[in-house]
């Protein structure tokens, strides 16, 4: 009798296990993503209580996270509106069900994993508090019951008292021991870096009034801000401003801005930056922003179009070039966002689509870069002519702005091209001379000339070249 | 115009304090085993008092700038000292501890990113039981009014990088601590067998605010027993606890003299020391047992300057 007829084929259990929530998902995102996570949980809590003020420059002006962290607990508590009961099939499942209709307009929240993957990164015990209108429950996670494969069903219990506003605190303890040493002994180094990722992930909620604190700290929001010269157009045809692209499609609003931030850089600074790191931050690069919260901040890859279809791989010369990409849906699965909701999906139809877009506006300022490269004192005067403008003002400046619809490219949608400015001749009237010489030749040198052995070497070339030139002429 | 390097007083007495750290580290392993690297300026002043002190300690220092290099020739203290005449950060580059200890003391007069880079890169390098002592410039008025460019600087080790830098000189020198501390952390993080454990640090002025910090890099096992080993370390901070001041008054030789047979005293030197002087050294009386105090805190390492005619 051979084998196949002696096993008796049954229908194999494809049922999941708790550990591939515990332990494999929680691999896929970093910690400070984690927490995220949860503070997205607290914005997608305010929109849908739809008590924002849409009409006024801060919508989320009033409402507040504040996160803590030691060595033995995490806790993140918010004024946010907390979870409707009628919405804990979502908030506590592991995953979403099929066939659920969208959470609410603005949300990000697409996969219902954010919160527990949060959690499970962090502990393996979990007391959350949430009221909403008339519901107010408490669920708690417990260490047995991760470890209870059969066990699906996860405890709530009504409120013991009411809390001042609705919201949600969520306490993470019993840490595992790599998170305990992070929030712990490395903890002044987990905070900064946290802080940063909150004020430039969130800059866009926390400029409309969000409030974000890390045990006790204020987080500033530290926004991108373009050069955007204000005077008439006619006055001057040629002029520092973003390039500007807008669309609605596949039931996404996208809007795109693209330009300086800052003089492009001297030859001089290009070689000292790379000689030795001046700045620990660089705004140089792309934010892409999904329904307010920043996915990708200040990329500088491929996966933005740098060293893409004719546009130059990131080198420190575009340093004053950064682009900001806003997608918005009411449907968040729409966004072009990974799971992990601090990543672009790069194959994203959405996103291919104005990758290109990117692309073009990009290249207009590479282009401006490499034909000002040697006179970047001439192009400093155009672009501090301009005033540095958050994306929010530039969006309103741009009722003014004229804009031309592209109707045959793709994606189609409308776009304002500025002319920038360009040397008259396409040749630099100056011509940069470099020359090395032995070091106490240009010593001699210089105390002939200046009675300075240690003048600067390029002021005594310089000095040199003059001389000759007064003979010459 | 700023005092000479080595006539300046708080300077010194950083100087001599780390000497004596490096005392406290013969507790951890045997000091003829160590090397110490410095960018020892152009008098080598603390390769000096490295070698008065502990002739079995190999002494390198590394010089960029190709005059100060001569100079450092003309004023090498012993014939142990290996001059290098070379840009630090090539240096880190090739250097290779071989398991041996080293005491690094990055002397730096600036206050730059790359610094820290510098710092953090030797952490990760060093052998067990190494001792780095770091010395940046703290001076809050270089950011007063440019708290962008701080920011824009240090963002990445900022304790709150939300915040503006402050403008007080011991507030400024605890922030640039807490970026060492942050540097520290980033280098070698919480997973990774070794640890930096601070054991002292300053802040002073010799006209330019300064911040210095020594710490011992050491497997995260030992760390009881380098905090043991540091503990009786005169203003030992094991903790990360805020930088003690160095600020000491100008007293005359004789004026020394006098007051010394009262030291050392346990408690109310600054009170006790003026009275013995029986007048105020400066404005006022508050000022005057500050300082005073200073000088019975710091006085076996407060140098004499004299003047001498050749």
């Amino acid at each position: 009798m051979s084998k196949a007829e002696q096993t008796q084929y049954t229908p194999v259990d494809a049922s999941p296990v708790k550990s591939f929530f515990v332990h494999m998902l929680t691999r896929d995102i970093k910690l400070e993503e984690a927490i995220l996570d949860l503070l997205d949980n607290c914005v997608d809590g305010i929109l849908r209580s739809k008590r924002t003020n849409n009409n006024t420059k801060k919508p989320y002006s009033g409402f507040w996270a504040e996160i803590e962290f030691k060595s033995d607990s995490f806790s993140i508590s918010d004024n946010c509106g907390g979870i409707p009961w009628s919405l804990h099939d979502y908030a506590f499942r592991m995953g979403r069900a099929s066939g659920r209709s969208p959470d609410g307009p603005g949300t990000v929240g697409v996969y219902g994993i954010g919160m527990k993957r949060a959690i499970f990164k962090m502990g393996k015990h979990c007391l959350i508090q949430t009221q909403n209108r008339s519901d107010a429950y408490d669920v708690e996670i417990k260490p047995g019951w991760i470890a209870d494969e059969k066990e699906w069903h996860i405890p709530v219990r009504a409120a013991k008292q009411r809390m001042q506003q609705d919201g949600t605190t969520l306490v993470v303890g019993d840490l595992e021991p790599g998170i305990s040493n992070r929030f712990g002994e490395d903890g002044k180094a987990f905070k900064s870096d946290l802080e940063t990722m909150v004020a430039t992930h969130y800059a866009f909620i926390i400029d409309k009034g969000f409030e974000v604190k890390i045990n006790r700290d204020t987080v500033k929001p530290r926004p991108t801000r373009l050069i955007f010269d204000k005077r008439p157009r006619g006055a001057k045809k040629e002029i520092i401003r973003p390039f500007i692209f807008k669309t609605k499609t596949h039931g996404v609003e996208v809007f795109l801005a693209v330009g300086f931030t800052r003089p492009i850089p001297s030859e001089d600074e290009i070689a000292r930056e790379q000689e030795e790191k001046k700045y620990s931050s660089l705004d140089a690069g792309w934010t892409i922003v999904c329904n307010d919260r920043a996915v990708l901040y200040c990329d500088r890859s491929e996966l933005t179009g740098w060293g893409e279809a004719g546009v130059p791989r990131y080198h420190t010369q575009f340093i004053a070039v950064s682009g900001i990409v806003e997608f918005r849906s009411d449907d968040a699965s729409k966004l072009p966002t990974t799971t992990t909701k601090r990543g672009i999906d790069a194959s994203s139809q959405l996103y291919l689509q104005i990758k290109n877009k990117m692309r073009e506006g990009m290249s207009i300022f590479t282009d401006y870069t490499n034909k000002w490269k040697g006179r970047a004192d001439e192009s400093r005067k155009q672009i501090e002519a301009g005033t540095p403008l958050s994306f929010e003002q530039i969006k309103l400046e741009t009722a003014r702005l004229p804009f031309n619809t592209t109707k045959k490219s793709v994606p189609a949608g409308e776009q304002y091209r500025p002319a920038l400015p360009m040397p008259r001749r396409l040749e630099p009237r100056n011509r940069r001379i470099s020359f090395t010489k032995d070091i106490d030749d240009v010593k001699r040198v210089a105390e002939y000339l200046f009675e300075d052995a240690d003048k600067d070497p390029s002021a005594v070339g310089e000095e040199c070249f003059d001389l000759i030139l007064k003979d010459a002429k | 115009m700023p005092p000479a390097y080595h006539l300046r007083l708080n300077k010194a007495v950083d100087r001599l304090s780390f000497i004596e750290a490096i005392r406290f580290l013969g507790q951890l392993a045997s000091l003829s085993g160590y090397t110490y690297y410095c960018l020892g300026g152009p008098y080598l002043e603390d390769c000096r008092l490295l070698y008065e002190f502990y002739p079995e300690i190999k002494m390198v220092s590394v010089e960029r700038r190709e005059e100060v290099y001569k100079r450092q020739i003309f004023h090498l203290p012993c014939g142990i000292v290996d001059l290098r005449h070379g840009e630090f950060k090539s240096f880190i580059a090739q250097y290779d501890p071989k398991d041996r200890g080293s005491i690094f003391w990055l002397d730096y007069t600036d206050l730059e990113f790359g610094n820290f880079e510098a710092f953090m890169a030797l952490l990760a390098k060093v052998a067990a039981n190494s001792m780095i002592k770091i010395t940046l410039r703290a001076e809050p008025r270089d950011y007063l009014k440019r708290p962008d460019l701080f920011r824009e600087k240090f963002q990445a080790l900022m304790p709150n990088p939300s915040a503006n830098p402050p403008a007080t000189s011991d507030a400024f020198a605890d922030l640039v601590q807490q970026m060492t501390q942050i540097a520290s952390q980033k280098a070698l993080p919480s997973e990774l067998p070794h640890m930096f454990q601070p054991v002292q640090s300053f802040y002073y002025s010799d006209s330019t605010n300064m911040f210095s910090l020594t710490g011992v890099v050491c497997p995260r096992t030992a760390q009881d027993r380098v905090e043991r080993a540091f503990k009786d370390l005169q203003f030992a901070n094991l903790d990360w606890r805020r930088p003690k001041n160095i600020d000491l008054p100008i007293l005359t030789t004789k004026e020394r003299l006098h007051i010394q047979r009262l030291l050392p005293c346990n408690t109310g030197a600054g009170r006790i020391l003026r009275e013995a002087l029986g007048y105020l050294t400066e404005d006022d009386r508050q000022t005057t047992e500050m300082k005073l105090q200073q000088y019975a805190d710091f006085h076996r390492h407060f140098p004499y300057f004299m003047k001498a005619t050749p």
